[in-house]
C-alpha cells in the first residue's frame, strides 16, 4: 500500500505496509544506505534518525514511524561532490574500511555533534557504541567525529597526519642485555647449537628507503567518498526486475542421514518456483575453500547431500516470489531424517567407537575416515628426541583455543541471473571472485566461460567469504527458474551456517639450554575442522609453520591430526592457523622464561629469528601436500628489535619492575599487569599467490587499473593505486580503480594470505612499468628524441633530460588520436617464491577484579615491521582494526553449544564483540624496514594484528595474579574459577 | 529480516487502547518494541495483533508529584529516564546502562518492566525504590506495589487487556543514597547479577536500607536479609560485605544460567554485587 513518510525533510509516499520494518520500506524506497546487519538491533548498520535520535530501522515498524522525521545519510548532501563536514572527517581521518557501518556512524556522530558541539572523546564513544564495526577498531571513527565536531564549531583544522613511522635502525641488541648474541643461520652450526653470530651490521636492515610521492603518503581511500555517502555499492544495492528471494533448509540435527525429502506441498504454495535438493541436484564432489587448483583434498562436499554433519548443514534451498512465502515454503518441505550420533570435541572425535561422519564412499583422499582423521602432518628438522635428551631442561604445557567467528557486518549475500547472452552473472560477497568462478562451473554444469562472477564493495570478509559459500545455490536456482535469485544468510545462518576459526588442542613440549638458548621444540596439534574439510589442511599447516618458525632452534618437529567433528565448518580466518600457533607458543615462551627465572622479553631476544637467519621448517611446512616451497626461505628483513624497543616504551613496561604497581590504589580487589608477545607472520603463499593487473590510459592522461584483487574494506584498491600513480608520475586521483570482475579484471587468487600488496602490488608495479616505458616512447617520439629509457614521469608529464617535457593528456592523445595510434596499456602479473614475514611486539596491559573474574585490558601496544607502509593510514587501520577482534579472540567471543550442537550465541546478542566505548587504549606504531623482495619495500600487515593480543593478555593476567589460564576466552568466570583454584590450590 | 505477519492498529488514547485490546483477544501492546519486534523478527514470538500506544502522549513524561516523589509515565524511553537528574540515582544510573544509545532511545520504562524480563535493569531497581504501578484495565485503573507487580519470569500482575499508564517512585528521605551495579552480559549489557540500593544514614549508621537484587533470579528480589543484617549498623566496609553475604538467603533454588554465567558463577557474585551497590549508596548518602 501507499504510505506517506517524511524522509530527509520531504514528504515521500512510498510503497510498503505499516507491519514492515523500516529497514525493509526505506531498502526498497532506494534509501541503501540503510543496511542489513542484524533483526535485533545489534549491529547498528541500519541505523537512521528518527526526530533526530538515532534509532535502529530493522527494530522500528514503518507504522511506528509514520508522522516523524527520518534522516539517512542519502539526506546529508543532495549535490554530487559535495560533502558534510562529517563526512569529511571520516574520509579524512581513514575512518573508512569497508565501509558498511560508516552511514550509521555518521548519523550517531550528527545526533550527538547536533546536540553537543564539544563532546569529549567518552562522549564520542558512548554515541558511537551502538554500532558495531568489524574494521577500524573505532580509533579512526572517533578521531573523525572528534574532527568533525571542530569543523561544525568552526574551527581551523590542520590537514590530518597519518600515525608516525619509525624507521628501523639495525641495533643488534636493546640495551638490557649486553652479551646477548644474535644467532645466525643454522646452516653455519659447526660446534655449540645455535649460538652463532653473524655480523651485525646486516646490509639488509639499513634501510635507505628512496624518496617517493604518493607511495608511503597518507592517501585517503579512493572508495571513501562514495561509502561516506552511503552510495549504492554493495551486493545487496541493485533491485533487478522480476528477482525471486532464495531462503535455505538447514539440518536441526548435528548429524542424521536424510532418508526422504518430499517438496510436494512447497511446490504447491503459490509464487514457489523451486525447491532444491538431494534428489534433483547432481551429486557433483568438491571442497567449498577458495584455494588455487587443484583444490585440496578431500573433495567431501556436494551442493545438497542425502546426509547431514552439522545443526546448520545445508538440506534444501526455495527461491520465492517474496522471502515470506519462500519462508512459507521451508515450513512445507518434509524431511524424514534418520538422526545418527555425533560428537563435537575434536579428542573425542578419534577415539574407537567415535561416530564416523564421512562414511560416504565417493569422497578421496581422507587419511582415516574411520577415525575421522582428514589429515595427519608431519615435518621434522634434526630430531627433537635427541634434543630433549641433550637439552638442560624440558618444558610440556597443553593449551586449547576456541571457536570464534569472523562475523564480517555484511552477512554472505549473492545476486544470479542470466544475462542477454544467457551466460549466469553471479554478484557475490566474496573474497575470491576468480576462485568462486572455477570452482561453482562443475556444480552447476556450466562451462567456466558462461560464468561471470564480480565483487562490488564488500562489507568485510576476514576469510569467511574465502569459499564457495552459497554461490552454487543462487546459480542452480537461476538455472532452475530462470528469473534473477538473491540469497542473502541472515545473522543468525551467517553464524550457524558460514564459517568460522578451527579450535586446536596444542601442545608444545620443549628443550631448553641453562643459558636460555632453545635446543629443542616439538609441537602437537589436534585441529578440529567441523564437518568439512575446506581449509583444514592448509589452515592446520600454517598453525605448524607460525609455531615453529619465530625463533631459532636446532630440532623441531610438527605432528598434527585434522579431525572431522559435527561441528559447524572451520575455516579461513585472519591470521589463518597463526593466531591459535602463537597464543600457545607465546604462553609457553612466557612459561619458560619465567621457570628459568629470566625476563620473557630477554628469553626471546636470545632465541628469536632475525635477518639473515633461515626458516628450515618451511620447505616442509609449504601449502598443504603441494610443498610449493622447494628451498629454505632466509629471512632478509626484521624489525624486531625496533619493534620491542618501541612498543616497550609506549606500553611502560618499565612500570613492571616498580614495587606496588601491580595493585591499584583505592581498589583492593584489582590488580595489574603487563605482557607481551612476539609476532611474526607470512606474506602470501609462496609459489602459489598469483595477481595480475591491466593499466590503460585514457585520452586525459588519467588511467583505469583493473585488478582481480579483492578489495573487502581494507584498502587494497587504494593501496594498489598509489602503486601505480607512483610509478606513472601522476596523483592518486588520476587513477581510477577497479576490482574485481572476471570478465574485465585480469586473474588474482583473490585477497587471502596477506598477499594483496605484495602480490597484487607487485603485479601493478609491473604493470605500471611496461604502461610507463610505453609513454616514454611516445614522449620521445613527440620531442623527436633517439633515447626515451632517461626520461622522468613526474607530476603528469614526461620530462626529457633536457628539461623539455610534454604532459600526459597530451601524450595519449598523439597516441589515441594522431600518429601511429596505439592503445598505450599493459597487463602484467606476479608470483613470488618468497613469503617475507613481517614482525611485530604485541604488548597489554590489564586489569584483574579478582572478586569477579572482569578482565579489562586497559591498553594494546602493537609495534609492526610490515616493511614499507604503502599507505601508513590504512596499514595502521588495519593494525588497529586487526587488535580489536583478536581481543575479541582472547577475551570474549566463543561459539557455545548445547548438547546436541545447536548453536546457542547465533545473534551479536549473546556473542559479543568489542563496542566503541569497552575500547583500550590502542597504538599501533609502524617500525619501517625495506624489505628488497617487495613493491616499495612493502611486506604484509593484514594478518599480523591478529596474533599477538591473547598470548599478551594471558602473559598480563599471570602477571597481575600469578595465574597462568591456558584455554581462551579469558572470560568472567573462567578467570573467576581459575584464580579460586588457585586460591584453593595455595590453601592445601 | 521482518516479523511474521501481524495486523496493527494504532491506539490514540488509554481508553482506545484498552478497547482494542478487548476485541482483540490475545493482542499484544506495542511501546517501544525493544523487546517484542526483535523477538518477532528472530521468530520467538509471533502476535497475531499487536496494540501500538506509541502515540499516546499523556504516558510520556517524569512530572514531581505534589507530595513528593515522581511519577514516570509508561512511554517514557530510558534515555529520559537517564538524564532526569532529578530521580534518584539508581535509577537514572541503571537507565544510562540500558544497551545503547538506540536501545535507551526507543526503549520504554513501561515495556521493560511489563515483560519482566529476569535480566533487565529497571524491575531490580524499582523493586529497591518501593515503587507503585498504575494499571489501566477493562474493569478501569488500579495501583500495585513493586513487590506485587513483578510475579514471575516474565509475568508480571498485568492482566489480559490491561496496560501499565505509569510508574510512582516515592521521595527520598534526607541524608539518604542510592546506587547500581551489575555484572552485565558482556554483549547485550542485559544484567546477569544486579544489585540497587537504597541507604539512609545517620551519621555512620544505617538508619535504613533498601535492597533488591535481580538478574540471576526469576524476578526482581529484595533482599530482606541483607537488609535484616545492616540496618542499624556501623557502615564501614567490612560490615557492608559482612551483610552483603546474606544475600544467598534470599536468592532461593531457582538460580538462571547461560554461557556467559553459570548459576554457579552468579550464585557467588550476588554478595559482590550488592556490597558495590551499597558501598555507591553510601557514599552518595553522605
Ligand atoms: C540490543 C538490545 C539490548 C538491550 N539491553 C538491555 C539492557 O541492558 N537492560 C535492559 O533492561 N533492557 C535491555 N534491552 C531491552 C529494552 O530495554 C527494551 O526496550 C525494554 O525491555 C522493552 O521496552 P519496549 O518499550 O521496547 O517494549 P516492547 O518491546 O514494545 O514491549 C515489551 C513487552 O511489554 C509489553 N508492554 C509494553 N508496554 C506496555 C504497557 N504500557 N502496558 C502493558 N504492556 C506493555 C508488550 O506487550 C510486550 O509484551 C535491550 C534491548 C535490545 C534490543
Ligand atoms: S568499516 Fe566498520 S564494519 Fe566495515
Amino acid at each position: 500500500m501507499e504510505i506517506t513518510l517524511n524522509i530527509n525533510g520531504r514528504s515521500q509516499t512510498i510503497s510498503a505496509h505499516p507491519t514492515d520494518t523500516l529497514l525493509t520500506a526505506l531498502r526498497h524506497a532506494g534509501y541503501y544506505s540503510v543496511r542489513y546487519g542484524s533483526d535485533d538491533g545489534t549491529t547498528g548498520a541500519g541505523a537512521i534518525l528518527l526526530d533526530g535520535r538515532l534509532v535502529n530501522s530493522e527494530t522500528i515498524l514503518v507504522g511506528q514511524a509514520i508522522g516523524h522525521h527520518i534522516e539517512t545519510v542519502e539526506g546529508l548532501t543532495t549535490q554530487v561532490g559535495e560533502l558534510h563536514p562529517i563526512q569529511k572527517a571520516f574520509i579524512e581521518t581513514g575512518a573508512i574500511q569497508s565501509g558498511y557501518s560508516t552511514p550509521a556512524m555518521i548519523l550517531a556522530a550528527k545526533a550527538l555533534l547536533d546536540q553537543n558541539p564539544n563532546p569529549t572523546e567518552a562522549e564520542v564513544r558512548d554515541a558511537l557504541s551502538g554500532i558495531l564495526c568489524r574494521e577500524t577498531g573505532y580509533v579512526k571513527p572517533v578521531q573523525a567525529v572528534l574532527r568533525a565536531a571542530a569543523y561544525l564549531r568552526g574551527e581551523d583544522v590542520p590537514p590530518y597526519e597519518g600515525p608516525e613511522i619509525v624507521d628501523a635502525t639495525y641495533i643488534g641488541d636493546l640495551p638490557s642485555s649486553p652479551d646477548d648474541k644474535i644467532s645466525g643461520p643454522e646452516t653455519h652450526v659447526t660446534d655449540t647449537p645455535a649460538t652463532h653470530t653473524k655480523p651485525k651490521t646486516d646490509v639488509l636492515l639499513t634501510s635507505s628507503i628512496p624518496e617517493t610521492r604518493v607511495v608511503g603518503k597518507p592517501e585517503t581511500k579512493v572508495d571513501a567518498v562514495k561509502l561516506a555517502k552511503g552510495n549504492p555499492a554493495f551486493v545487496d544495492d541493485i533491485e533487478l526486475r522480476g528477482m525471486l528471494h532464495a531462503k535455505l533448509l538447514t539440518s536441526p540435527h548435528a548429524h542424521a542421514r536424510i532418508l526422504d525429502i518430499d517438496d510436494s506441498e512447497a511446490l504447491a504454495l503459490p509464487g514457489v518456483h523451486a525447491v532444491i535438493h538431494y534428489k534433483n541436484i547432481s551429486r557433483v564432489k568438491y571442497a567449498s575453500g577458495g584455494q588455487s587448483y587443484p583444490n585440496p583434498l578431500p573433495h567431501d562436499q556436494v551442493s545438497f547431500d542425502n546426509k547431514v554433519r552439522y545443526v546448520g548443514d545445508r538440506v534444501a534451498a526455495v527461491a520465492a516470489e517474496t522471502p515470506e512465502i519462500a519462508e512459507e515454503a521451508l515450513k512445507r518441505i518434509k524431511v524424514t531424517y534418520e538422526v545418527l550420533p555425533a560428537v563435537f570435541d575434536e579428542n573425542e572425535a578419534i577415539k574407537p567407537g567415535a561416530p564416523v561422519i564421512h562414511d560416504e564412499d565417493d569422497t578421496e583422499g581422507i587419511h582415516d575416515a574411520q577415525r575421522n582423521i582428514v589429515h595427519h602432518i608431519h615435518a621434522e628438522v634434526g630430531s627433537v628426541e635427541q634434543g630433549f635428551q641433550e637439552a638442560d631442561y624440558v618444558f610440556e604445557h597443553t593449551y586449547y583455543v576456541h571457536q570464534v567467528q569472523q562475523a564480517p557486518i555484511e552477512p554472505h549475500i549473492a545476486i544470479s541471473w542470466w544475462d542477454s547472452d544467457e551466460r549466469l552473472v553471479i554478484r557475490t560477497s566474496t573474497q575470491v571472485p576468480f576462485h568462486v568462478r572455477r570452482m561453482v562451473a562443475p556444480l552447476l554444469g556450466l562451462p567456466v566461460k558462461r560464468i561471470r562472477v564480480i565483487k562490488p564493495r564488500i562489507g568485510g570478509g576476514f576469510g569467511v567469504k574465502q569459499e564457495m559459500l552459497i554461490e552454487d545455490i543462487v546459480g542452480h536456482l537461476t538455472i532452475k527458474t530462470g528469473r534473477p535469485v538473491r540469497l542473502e544468510l541472515t545473522r543468525s545462518e551467517e553464524f550457524r551456517s558460514s564459517r568460522t576459526r578451527h579450535p586446536q588442542t596444542i601442545t608444545f613440549k620443549t628443550g631448553v639450554m641453562k643459558d636460555g638458548t632453545l635446543h629443542s621444540m616439538e609441537m602437537r596439534v589436534v585441529g578440529n575442522t567441523g564437518a568439512y574439510g575446506t581449509h583444514g589442511l592448509t589452515v592446520q599447516t600454517v598453525t605448524g609453520l607460525r609455531g615453529l618458525s619465530s625463533y631459532n632452534c636446532k630440532h623441531r618437529k610438527f605432528d598434527c591430526l585434522v579431525v572431522y567433528t559435527n561441528l559447524p565448518v572451520p575455516g579461513a580466518y585472519r591470521g589463518y592457523g597463526g593466531p591459535q600457533a602463537l597464543f600457545a607458543l607465546e604462553c609457553h615462551m612466557d612459561e619458560i622464561a619465567h621457570a628459568l627465572g629470566m625476563d620473557p622479553i630477554v628469553f626471546r631476544r636470545k632465541n628469536w629469528v632475525q635477518a639473515g637467519d633461515p626458516m628450515p621448517i618451511a620447505p616442509l611446512l609449504g601449502e598443504g601436500e603441494k610443498e610449493t616451497v622447494q628451498f629454505v626461505p632466509v629471512i632478509q628483513s626484521c624489525g624486531l628489535n625496533e619493534c620491542f624497543e618501541q612498543g616497550m616504551k609506549a606500553i611502560g613496561w618499565e612500570r613492571k619492575y616498580e614495587p606496588g604497581w601491580h595493585e591499584v590504589p583505592g581498589k583492593p580487589h584489582v590488580r595489574r599487569g603487563l605482557g607481551a608477545a612476539m609476532c611474526m607472520h607470512g606474506t602470501a603463499i609462496p609459489g602459489l599467490d598469483m595477481g595480475g593487473a591491466s593499466i590503460k590510459m585514457n585520452d586525459d592522461g588519467s588511467f583505469n587499473v583493473l585488478v582481480g584483487a579483492t578489495d573487502l574494506g581494507t584498502g587494497a584498491d587504494t593501496v594498489l593505486g598509489q602503486i601505480a600513480a607512483e610509478v606513472l608520475g601522476v596523483p592518486l586521483a588520476d587513477i581510477v580503480m577497479y576490482s574485481s570482475d572476471t570478465d574485465m579484471t585480469p586473474f588474482d587468487t583473490g585477497a587471502y594470505a596477506s598477499s594483496t600488496t605484495y602480490i597484487s602490488g607487485t603485479a601493478v608495479k609491473k604493470a605500471a612499468e611496461q604502461v610507463a616505458d610505453q609513454i616514454r616512447e611516445r614522449a620521445a617520439l613527440m620531442l623527436g628524441l633517439e633515447r626515451w629509457h632517461d626520461i622522468r614521469l613526474e607530476n603528469r608529464h614526461a620530462i626529457a633530460p633536457d628539461g623539455r617535457s610534454v604532459s600526459l593528456e597530451a601524450i595519449a592523445l598523439h597516441s589515441l588520436h594522431q600518429d601511429q595510434q596505439r592503445q598505450i596499456m599493459a597487463t602484467a602479473s606476479f608470483v613470488s617464491m618468497d613469503s617475507p614475514p613481517p614482525f611485530a611486539g604485541q604488548f597489554a596491559e590489564v586489569e584483574v577484579d579478582t572478586e569477579t573474574g572482569q578482565v579489562t585490558v586497559t591498553k594494546l601496544v602493537m609495534a609492526v615491521d610490515a616493511g614499507v607502509p604503502i599507505n601508513p593510514i590504512t596499514a595502521s587501520g588495519q593494525v588497529e582494526g586487526g587488535m580489536t577482534q583478536a581481543l575479541g579472540y582472547a577475551h570474549c567471543e566463543e561459539m557455545a553449544y548445547d548438547e546436541s550442537g545447536n548453536l546457542i550465541n547465533d545473534q551479536f546478542g549473546p556473542y559479543h564483540i568489542y563496542r566503541a566505548d569497552e575500547m583500550p587504549w590502542m597504538k599501533a606504531i609502524l617500525v619501517q624496514t625495506n624489505e628488497p623482495t617487495g613493491p616499495f619495500g612493502a611486506k604484509a600487515i593484514a594478518e599480523i594484528p591478529k596474533d599477538g593480543v591473547a598470548p599478551a593478555v594471558a602473559n598480563a593476567i599471570f602477571d597481575a595474579t600469578g595465574v597462568r589460564i591456558r584455554r581462551i576466552p579469558f572470560t568472567p568466570q573462567r578467570v573467576y574459577r581459575a584464580l579460586q583454584a588457585a586460591k584453593e590450590g595455595e590453601a592445601h | 529480516m521482518y516479523p511474521p505477519k501481524f495486523d496493527y492498529y494504532r491506539a490514540s488514547s488509554v481508553a482506545e487502547a484498552v478497547s482494542l485490546l478487548g476485541a482483540h483477544p490475545g493482542a499484544k501492546v506495542l511501546a517501544g518494541g525493544h523487546s517484542l519486534i526483535p523477538a518477532m523478527n528472530l521468530r520467538l514470538a509471533d502476535p497475531g495483533v499487536l496494540i501500538d500506544i506509541g502515540r499516546i502522549d499523556e504516558l510520556r513524561g517524569i512530572s514531581a508529584l505534589p507530595g513528593g516523589g515522581f511519577r514516570i509515565g509508561a512511554l517514557t524511553t530510558h534515555a529520559m529516564v537517564a538524564g532526569a537528574s532529578e530521580l534518584p540515582a539508581v535509577l537514572t544510573e541503571a537507565a544510562s546502562m540500558i544497551g545503547d544509545p538506540q536501545v535507551r532511545n526507543r526503549g520504554t520504562v513501561g515495556g521493560n518492566v511489563s515483560h519482566a524480563d529476569p535480566a533487565s535493569d529497571l524491575p531490580t531497581v524499582f523493586m529497591a525504590l518501593g515503587a507503585t504501578f498504575h494499571i489501566t484495565g477493562p474493569g478501569g485503573s488500579r495501583s500495585v506495589a513493586a513487590t506485587d507487580f513483578f510475579v514471575d519470569l516474565f509475568t508480571t500482575a498485568l492482566q489480559d487487556g490491561e496496560i501499565l499508564t505509569a510508574i510512582e517512585v516515592p521521595a527520598l528521605p534526607a541524608h539518604t543514597g542510592s546506587g547500581y551495579a551489575k555484572l552485565f552480559n558482556p554483549a547485550s549489557r542485559y544484567a546477569m547479577v544486579s544489585a540497587a540500593a537504597v541507604v539512609t544514614v545517620s551519621g555512620n549508621r544505617c538508619e535504613a536500607v533498601s535492597v533488591a537484587v535481580g538478574g540471576l533470579t526469576p524476578k526482581a528480589t529484595k533482599a530482606v536479609s541483607v537488609e535484616a543484617a545492616l540496618v542499624g549498623k556501623q557502615l564501614d566496609e567490612e560490615t557492608v560485605a559482612a551483610a552483603a553475604t546474606a544475600v544467598s538467603g534470599d536468592l532461593g533454588d531457582d538460580i538462571l544460567g547461560d554461557i556467559h554465567a553459570s548459576a554457579e558463577y552468579r550464585r557467588r557474585m550476588a554478595p559482590v554485587f550488592v556490597k558495590r551497590a551499597l558501598l555507591k549508596a553510601i557514599e552518595r548518602a553522605k
